[in-house]
């Protein structure tokens, strides 16, 4: 919706690619609009849906449900208006068989013999065009060419799902209740097809039994060897939802082969599944599901490789969690681009280990699971990354707003309200009594004058509401209309014209939530939408107007921290031309990257030194400012306009606008934990990794290694320490593992689930377990034992799949460490930033889907593992997206501040200090407004405007601004003031 | 007195009056007005005697606001913000659980019935669930009959189909409308 909405953003849909010409910065692309067959008048009322005869199959719901041939793909599609299907719509003739065909030529014949002049091309059906008040359908649309030229193209087509009908044995496509993954979610969506309740599709009863197989399609099966991410948290997900929602369901089993909750948080999220015994985890691949046709229930076949046994497991429902399959089209789309793609039909990317968003062609970008199977938050953080690349293409093009100053109307003086009712063609007026609401709302306080209007959000409706304000010089507006959640916007920008302040502007909502809701009662819709104008011109009584302000920006940013992510971060926006200060607290850039840390990076195998030299020269080239040994000592201020305290190479006070954190993270300490530090030959994976740098033996003190062992998850998914993950260790091990296979050491890995999650990674596994590296899974409850004397010498351990304990010899024991918060970096700029840290010491992001690189204080965003564990090219993606995330502030030489924020009447404040601590944006503040008395004030730069500050506060000094008590309780009093009907 | 019952019988003599209650309904902006503007899109009907106030976030929703409704005769409020998580504010919605504890508190010390005020999260795409909350909201506050605090009109009319029982319930929500207005 607010991709919709946006200024800059021309959403074509329905359209595709046929042709790119040119080259980065000069793109020409053609496209084709394929036709809707509903213009752009529409104004999605769907009264043509309903007199639509013809039904189709709904996609959005997985075909679970119809739809009519005439239809809006689902409630929040953007456009918002409706399209036809012209596979099923009858005006499209070549779908009908030919018995209906002779069956109109023979009507059209017949009503032509009656009428002579009937058109000869006569519309066989048209029951959607005469439905429509507003003409907006148009069967003569044909589809369009349109060339477009850009500067950068950047591609997210995402993927579809895997056809499980592949695997025969599964029964999916023959046995009705077997069902996808997706189709239970439309199941288990609220406003879904069976409004939340999971059902068996054969007799629509609620299953008892459900049993959800993993990895359908992915791991292997179906030709597919990737992994797709985000199967394993969504079957968690899934088994919790139909727990709390359906107490029938009594079991559900999920059958898994490694359980990959790599994800921030996400381990967290299977403990409180496992606590909450939401279903039975058993570990194993089904081989068949078969269809009982006594009882009509299905038996899955599945050899428990933790249990030892063969199981039969009776299920009434089973869910495919289907693979991410590359979408069909993209394999075209890169041939028309010029872009590479990947050996299963996924565009590739230029260097699966740095490149976050690069495709193979300079200036075209990609995001999302159009690269393979994504989970939402790296989606979101490659999405932002590609935006800011895009950048590289488009300087020059930068959008500078120009605003025409209006004069502001005087509209001083008590409130004179003007009402405008809307017809909405029949969408209102069909219901409701637009005229008599007109008339009531006459009769109401204040009110001077009242008007109707068919559609109101016409230009026409606009046109005449502007005469109205001037001709009875109006100061408060009430339109009763649809949802000001979609129109306000449009009427505030009318009024706006005429220096008419936006906010003394009230939108009352008969239509989406009355005339649409209460179809059925009429009269008692009648009341509530009296009522509502009632609160509503009674609220418009007490609007104030309010001034948008203005806060100046310094349009610089302060990059903390020259590892990777730094180092992106720190190019991409001085590339973009902004002035950009990178700090580095040691005497060279690089973090873990720089030598002697890495050698080669998985899965290109490309020297880690060779990447690096690379990134560095792009950021010599693009002319950021580079700190050396550098702290920073202190920061202080908000968005627009922060003041850093730099010390080291230099001393001064820098001025910046936005402050990007990219800090890094430590790697977990052993301590004494599998006699590290006692036995020589116990290392660390970063110190082997250190030792391959050097061209080391690895013989620690002895003669070189003939076995090894990597024990994984040290410090990692540790009920008491850190709970989570650190994504990069099973990769990192296996590649570690898989050198010192190519030395001729023996090499055994000792895992609890493999989560081989990024490009390739699941690929290079395969690899290391066809080479000959053992793979050893130890359940939870159980640590490798290191023996030896002196020296480890073999490592113990009781295998989970052979169910037995076993010694394995191990002249090097790695430890594979996993990631920590950075101290004391993450506490220091915590207290000085004021952002958030996690339960797990993370800083913590604003919304993990939606916001996954900005803190809850504005101008202050993430880079890098400083958010949480990552691997390489993650954190690159999230640099690049904090980068883009800075530069929407840095664009503009002023931030706009949204003046519906909360104010604090330093009168009435006693200066508790409330409101200080519930704001999550840090808005409010104490200060000393005389010696010994201390007052809050808002700040209205870092304000959202949600008011709780408002409702929190004890003495009653805060006011939020739009929403006042005033305005609410004369909103309360007002729908009282009527007697029961 | 006398006054009261006289409309009360002229409704049953014409139609028996199904008691319909006046309920108030503070919604956030982001999810549960979003989800009640979904329930529109997908025209998912539900009972029509609830009226909307839209503000910006559940955490604005104050124990004042609630008793106002209240004082002035509503018979029921139901609180409605985004899940937890989904907060457009991160943590507005938790801190209305704390406001709506503390004003369910006061709410049950006033001798208004529990069952009048209801906490409910619903998401933007929750429309379907938005129309049951209503639904299911309506039925309780419905056989809860009229607010204690209700003004006088309400009480004369669900006289008419209670039939024997009307007397005392009668007597003693005209006692308590009578101190609500003091």
């Amino acid at each position: 919706m607010d991709a919709g909405r946006h200024p800059l953003i021309e959403v074509i849909t329905n359209a595709e690619i046929t042709g790119c010409e040119g080259g980065p910065g000069d793109f020409t692309v053609t496209v084709r609009k394929n036709p809707r067959y509903v213009g752009d008048d529409c104004v999605a009322c769907g009264l043509c849906v309903d007199h639509c005869p013809q039904v189709g199959g709904n996609e959005f719901d997985m075909g679970l449900k119809a739809r009519k041939a005439i239809y809006r793909p689902f409630p929040q599609s953007v456009p918002a208006t409706y399209v036809i299907d012209s596979d099923a719509c009858l005006n499209f003739m070549p779908h009908l068989d030919e018995r209906q065909k002779r069956r109109l030529d023979k009507m059209a014949k017949f009503k032509r013999k009656i009428d002579p002049n009937y058109p000869p091309n006569i519309l066989v059906c048209g029951h959607c065009s005469d439905a429509c008040d507003v003409d907006a359908i148009d069967f003569d649309q044909m589809p369009e060419e349109i060339s477009l030229d850009v500067g950068s193209i950047l591609v997210a087509v995402g993927f579809q799902e895997f056809d499980a009908r592949v695997l025969g044995a599964y029964g999916y496509g023959r046995l009705p209740n077997v069902v996808t993954s997706l189709e239970l979610e439309r199941m288990l969506n609220a406003s879904g097809v069976t409004g939340g309740h999971v059902v068996r599709p054969s007799d629509l009863e609620t299953p008892k039994r459900i049993v959800f197989i993993q990895c359908v399609g992915a791991r292997g099966e179906g030709g597919r060897p990737y992994c797709s991410r985000f199967c394993c948290m969504n079957a968690v997900k899934d088994s919790m939802l139909i727990r709390q929602h359906d107490p029938v369901v009594e079991e559900i089993t999920i059958l898994y082969t490694d359980l990959r909750a790599f994800g921030k948080g996400f381990d967290d999220f299977v403990t409180r599944s496992k606590e909450a015994a939401s279903a039975e985890y058993v570990r194993g691949r089904p081989a068949k599901v078969w269809h009982d046709p006594a009882d009509d229930t299905l038996q899955v076949f599945v050899e428990d490789t933790r249990g030892h046994e063969q199981r039969r497991i009776p299920a009434d429902l089973v869910v495919l969690s289907v693979a991410a399959a590359p979408n069909e089209g993209a394999v075209e789309l890169a041939e028309i681009f010029g872009i590479e793609t990947d050996a299963h039909g996924f565009i590739a990317r230029r260097d699966p280990a740095v490149s976050a968003v690069e495709t193979s062609r300079e200036g075209v970008f990609v995001c999302g699971s159009a690269v393979g199977p994504q989970v939402i938050p790296d989606c979101v953080a490659q999405a932002s990354a590609t935006a800011s690349r895009a950048q590289l293409y488009l300087t020059g093009h930068r959008h500078e707003e120009k605003a025409e100053p209006v004069e502001p109307m005087d509209l001083s003086g008590p409130p004179r309200v003007g009402v405008m009712v809307c017809h909405c063609g029949v969408n209102i007026a069909g219901v409701l009594d637009v005229e008599q609401l007109a008339a009531d709302a006459a009769e109401l306080t204040d009110v001077v004058v009242t008007s109707t209007d068919l559609f109101a959000c016409s230009s026409t409706g606009q046109d005449e509401l502007m005469e109205t304000i001037k001709e009875h010089r109006l100061n408060r507006i009430v339109v009763a209309a649809c949802t000001p959640r979609t129109h306000e916007p449009v009427f505030r920008e009318t009024l706006a014209r005429i220096g008419f302040n936006p906010f003394l502007l009230e939108m009352v909502n008969i239509r989406d939530q009355c005339s649409w809701v209460h179809a059925g009662t009429p009269e008692a819709a009648q009341n509530k939408a009296r009522a509502l104008i009632r609160m509503g011109v009674a609220r418009a009584r007490h609007l104030e107007p309010l001034q948008e302000g203005a806060a100046a920006m310094t349009r610089s940013a302060l990059v903390i921290g020259g590892g990777i992510a730094g180092i992106q971060a720190a190019t991409d926006l001085a590339v973009q031309g902004f002035p950009v200060t990178l700090v580095e607290k040691s005497n060279r850039l690089g973090g873990r990257l720089a030598e002697p840390n890495l050698m080669l990076l998985y899965p290109t195998m490309r020297p880690a030194s060779e990447v690096l030299a690379d990134k560095l020269r792009r950021l010599d080239a693009s002319g950021a400012r580079i700190l050396l040994e550098t702290e920073v000592e202190n920061i202080t201020g908000f968005v627009g306009s922060f003041e850093a305290t730099l010390k080291g190479a230099v001393d001064e006070v820098l001025p910046v606008g936005a402050v990007i954190l990219a800090v890094g993270a430590d790697l977990h300490d052993p301590g004494a934990a599998f006699r590290f530090g006692e036995l020589p030959n116990v290392v660390t994976s970063a110190d082997l990794e250190r030792r391959f740098v050097n061209g080391d033996d690895l013989g620690l003190g002895a003669e070189a290694p003939k076995s090894a062992a990597f024990v994984l998850c040290v410090g990692s998914r540790e009920p008491k320490g850190f709970t989570g993950c650190s994504r990069y260790c099973c990769p990192t091990a296996i590649k570690q593992a898989m050198e010192l296979n190519r030395r001729g050491i023996d090499t055994t890995v000792f895992y609890r689930d493999i989560r081989t999650i990024s490009t390739g990674a699941e690929e290079m596994y395969r690899e290391a377990r066809g080479r000959g590296v053992l793979f050893v899974r130890v359940p939870p409850g159980h640590t490798p034992e290191i023996v030896g004397n002196g020296r480890a010498e073999a490592v113990r351990c009781y295998d989970e799949l052979l169910d037995r304990r076993l010694e394995v010899p191990a002249d090097l024991v790695v430890l594979s460490v996993g990631m920590r918060p950075r101290q004391p970096e993450t506490d220091h700029f915590h207290e000085m930033l004021k952002a958030s840290v996690g339960l797990d010491g993370f800083f913590l992001e604003r919304h993990p889907e939606l916001a996954p690189v900005e803190t809850a204080v504005e101008g202050v965003l993430l880079a890098g593992t400083v958010q949480g564990p990552k691997d390489i090219v993650d954190s690159v993606a999230q640099a690049s997206a904090a980068a883009a995330k800075a530069a929407v502030f840095l664009a503009h030489d002023q931030v706009r501040l949204d003046p519906a924020v909360a104010v604090v009447d330093p009168e009435i404040c006693r200066g508790c200090g409330d409101c200080v601590e519930i704001c999550q944006f840090h808005a409010p503040a104490l200060s000393e407004t005389a010696p010994g008395v201390f007052a809050a004030e808002i700040n209205a730069s870092l304000c959202k405007g949600c008011g709780t500050c408002a409702s929190w506060c004890p003495s009653g000094a805060i006011a939020a601004r739009h929403f006042t008590d005033r305005q609410v309780l004369a909103q309360i009093d007002a729908f009282f003031d009527e007697a029961r009907p | 007195m006398t006054q009261q019952v006289s409309p009360s019988a002229k409704n049953a003599a014409t139609s028996p009056t199904v008691f319909d209650p006046r309920i108030v309904v503070f919604a956030c902006n982001w999810c549960s007005y979003a989800g009640a503007d979904t329930a529109g899109v997908s025209r998912i009907q539900h009972q029509p005697h609830f009226r909307m106030i839209r503000v910006m976030c559940s955490g604005r929703i104050q124990p004042a606001f609630v008793f106002r409704a209240f004082e002035k005769g509503a018979d029921g409020v139901l609180v409605s913000g985004c899940h937890f998580g989904d907060c457009h504010y991160i943590f507005g919605n938790e801190r209305a659980v704390e406001q709506f504890a503390k004003t369910m508190n006061v709410v049950k010390l006033l001798g208004i019935e529990e069952g009048r005020l209801r906490l409910e999260w619903i998401s933007a795409a929750e429309g379907g669930r938005f129309a049951e909350v209503i639904n299911e909201f309506t039925d309780q506050v419905r056989a809860l009959g009229p607010s204690p605090f209700a003004a006088e009109d309400a009480i004369a009319e669900i006289e008419a189909p209670e039939g024997g029982g009307c007397q005392h319930s009668d007597a003693d929500s005209d006692s308590d409308a009578g101190g609500g207005g003091h």
